[in-house]
């Protein structure tokens, strides 16, 4: 150890969130975290006073899926932590870096249940890939060292590190001259290379299945490389958009429960998947037993928990996607299956030729996708639209796609826009939204107005919960329960009320003006796009249904 | 529910003796669904290294279990111990 300044607790955490360069935190103060918050005073990290501990929870997931870094959160002990808990769960299900820190009581009166004492500790077990508890100021920089070491370590994700109020008060002299690093828990690669590639040579109509591990592996250029040299055509889950180029002849789309029909087709058919930082989620799956009946599975993964967990693999390919992939680099000889689906592909397109005068919001989605600047980060909240910005967008990269995949959180839209923003304020940030979604953490306009961030806001309203709406008419016989927000707030008013410019469209006649005037606004702004709250999302796999027997437009 | 088709398992698991490690493998061992039958903890305080005796049974292979409880960070390693129980079928 050497010698230094004398810190506090709270000010040994700057030192170190600003040695792991972190310029930027999200969060909200309380009683037991008041000593981390008077060091902040005289921090250089700059905080972002969120209006609710999930916001500021969504916002490091945004920041830190936008800008490929640990996003980092603050919240005090009680309701603070556990408020942040949804956005930690959020960030364990789509594997992203976050390290959370929340004050907890001082350790004299942990266990008594004091005010405003809650276990966050035990409650963070199954929300975070690790969780820590500092109760000796003498271990509180080494915790933190590994708190983000774990988070970016192998398969990134959600780091709590709970420190008491004494603890935060409490004086340190000495930093530590070396950090011990954690094990190397990344297993070697397994030997299947050479069978995998006997399984390339031999398939006739495989596909490349990409998920969203290969945006997180910085994998993306190997990923599409070897799309290019096989010539394989690919499918992607709703995290991996953007890994492939959409221009690339053979790239299918989404696959799954809302994905396209040649996907789904291509991969029932299909004698060989290579699956790339995938993990044969249900929504992918649909029925897993008739989940691509005839093919062979090669799987590339960081984490050996997701070899063969949902589906059997022929050749398991673990460790770093980055350089295994080239490895099984080849040309393959597969023009007529490629031929096939590049028909299908013009035989299923996408049609926007919807009758009417009212707004069809694939349309408008496709719109905004067309239109936006180049780089721009779309965030979505959950349900209808994000299943159409999934279907009718663009993007070029992960990091410009930002939703709830696995938790599917509504609420996550906004306060993740916030975040992505904060990190890369040159790009346009779309928040794609819901009027369902939009109200689970509307609190976070008080966010960009007091910040003046400059969120462009896409609110699809139909004055419903679109997608419980569309399952109760479709499964549940039309008996709609508790579906219906016609007594939705005036939301032109509710945004002007926190000086965002908005306006109402509801023809299709306005789409392209209103659109062009969101994008070119300086500041933040809301466009409320009104539609038919009748519309569903097609194509649709039924629950526990194979993908080949999908429902479209009924 | 009845136990008496489950196949019945019995790990051995060794850890660093960190904080909430045996709750963290218990969470880890209920969510993936797996029974508890027994179990026994100590620790080796010369070098900090707990070791954990655990009679889980479930339909599910084992080797999700022991995948998963790897993942722990502070697992330093986990093995079925083939001899200690009769399994209907042993797929670790």
């Amino acid at each position: 150890m050497s010698e230094n300044k004398v810190l506090t607790g709270g000010g040994l955490l700057f030192e170190v969130l600003q040695e792991h360069g972190v310029q930027h935190v999200f969060g909200y103060p309380g009683g037991a975290i008041m000593p981390i918050y008077d060091a902040l005073y005289d921090s250089d990290v700059q905080h972002f006073l969120c209006r609710h501990e999930q916001g500021a929870a969504f916002s490091a997931v945004g920041y830190a899926r936008a800008a490929g870094k640990v996003g980092v959160c603050l919240a005090t002990s009680g309701p603070g932590a556990t408020n942040l808990i949804t956005g930690l769960a959020d960030a364990l299900a789509d594997s992203i870096p976050v390290v959370a820190i929340t004050g907890q009581v001082p350790t004299a009166a942990m266990g008594s249940d004091a005010f405003q004492e809650i276990d966050i500790f035990g409650l963070s077990l199954a929300c975070t890939k690790h969780s820590f508890q500092v109760t000796d100021i003498n271990d509180l920089e080494k915790v933190l060292h590994q708190a983000f070491e774990i988070a970016l370590e192998g398969r990134h994700g959600p780091v709590l590190v709970d420190i008491p109020k004494d603890v935060q008060l409490a004086e340190v002299t000495e930093r530590l001259d070396k950090l011990s690093h954690l094990k190397n828990k990344v297993k070697l690669p397994l030997a299947d290379i050479s069978k995998a590639l006997d399984l390339l040579t031999h398939a006739k109509q495989p596909i490349l299945y990409v998920g969203g591990g290969v945006g997180m592996a910085n994998a993306i250029e190997e990923v599409r490389n070897f799309a290019e040299q096989t010539g394989m055509p690919s499918v992607s889950t709703l995290k991996g958009l953007g890994a492939i180029n959409p221009d690339n002849e053979n790239y299918l789309g989404m696959l799954g429960m809302h994905g396209t029909k040649t996907a789904n087709l291509a991969v029932q058919n299909s004698d060989l998947l290579v699956v790339v930082g995938a993990r044969f989620d249900d929504r992918v799956t649909g029925k897993l037993d008739e989940f691509a009946p005839n093919a062979r599975v090669i799987h590339f993964d960081i984490d050996t928990a997701e070899i063969n967990k949902r589906r059997a693999a022929d050749a398991a390919i673990l460790g770093d996607l980055k350089g295994n992939l080239p490895l099984l680099s080849m040309e393959l000889s597969i023009s007529a299956w490629q031929e096939e689906l590049q028909q299908m592909q013009k035989d299923f397109g996408w049609r926007y030729d919807h009758p009417g005068e009212n707004i069809f919001a694939p349309a408008v989605l496709k719109t905004v996708s067309d239109l936006m600047p180049d780089n721009t980060c779309v965030t979505t909240d959950v349900g209808q639209h994000q299943m159409w910005a999934a279907q009718h967008m663009s993007f070029d990269d992960p990091s410009n796609f930002l939703t709830s995949g696995g938790m599917g959180t509504m609420g996550f839209g906004l306060p993740a826009a916030i975040g992505a923003q904060i990190s890369r304020p040159h790009d346009t940030v779309i928040a794609v939204s819901g009027d369902g979604s939009i109200m689970m953490n509307v609190q976070e306009l008080a966010t960009i107005k007091r910040y003046q961030v400059p969120v462009k806001i896409v609110l699809i309203d139909n004055a419903k919960l679109g997608m419980v709406r569309q399952w109760q008419d479709l499964f549940f016989d039309g008996r709609l329960s508790e579906t219906d927000l016609a007594d939705n707030p005036d939301f032109v008013m509710l945004s002007q009320a926190f000086d965002i410019k908005s306006q109402t469209i509801s023809k299709k006649s306005q789409v392209k003006a209103a659109v062009e005037e969101m994008l070119d606004h300086d500041g933040p702004y809301l466009l409320r796009v009104q539609i038919d709250a009748k519309e569903n999302v097609w194509p649709l796999v039924p629950p526990n249904t194979a993908n080949d027997k999908m429902m479209e437009n009924v | 529910m009845s136990t008496a088709n489950l196949n019945k398992y019995q790990l051995i698991i060794m850890a660093d003796d960190k904080q909430v490690v045996l709750e963290r493998i218990l969470q880890v061992t209920r969510y993936r669904g797996f029974l508890i039958n027994g179990m026994n903890a100590e620790v080796n305080t010369g070098n900090n290294v707990a070791t954990i005796t655990m009679t889980v049974s479930s339909e599910r292979p084992i080797s999700l279990l022991i995948d998963q409880i790897n993942k722990l960070i502070d697992i330093k390693g986990v093995r079925v111990d083939n001899s200690a129980v009769n399994n209907k079928q042993q797929t670790a």
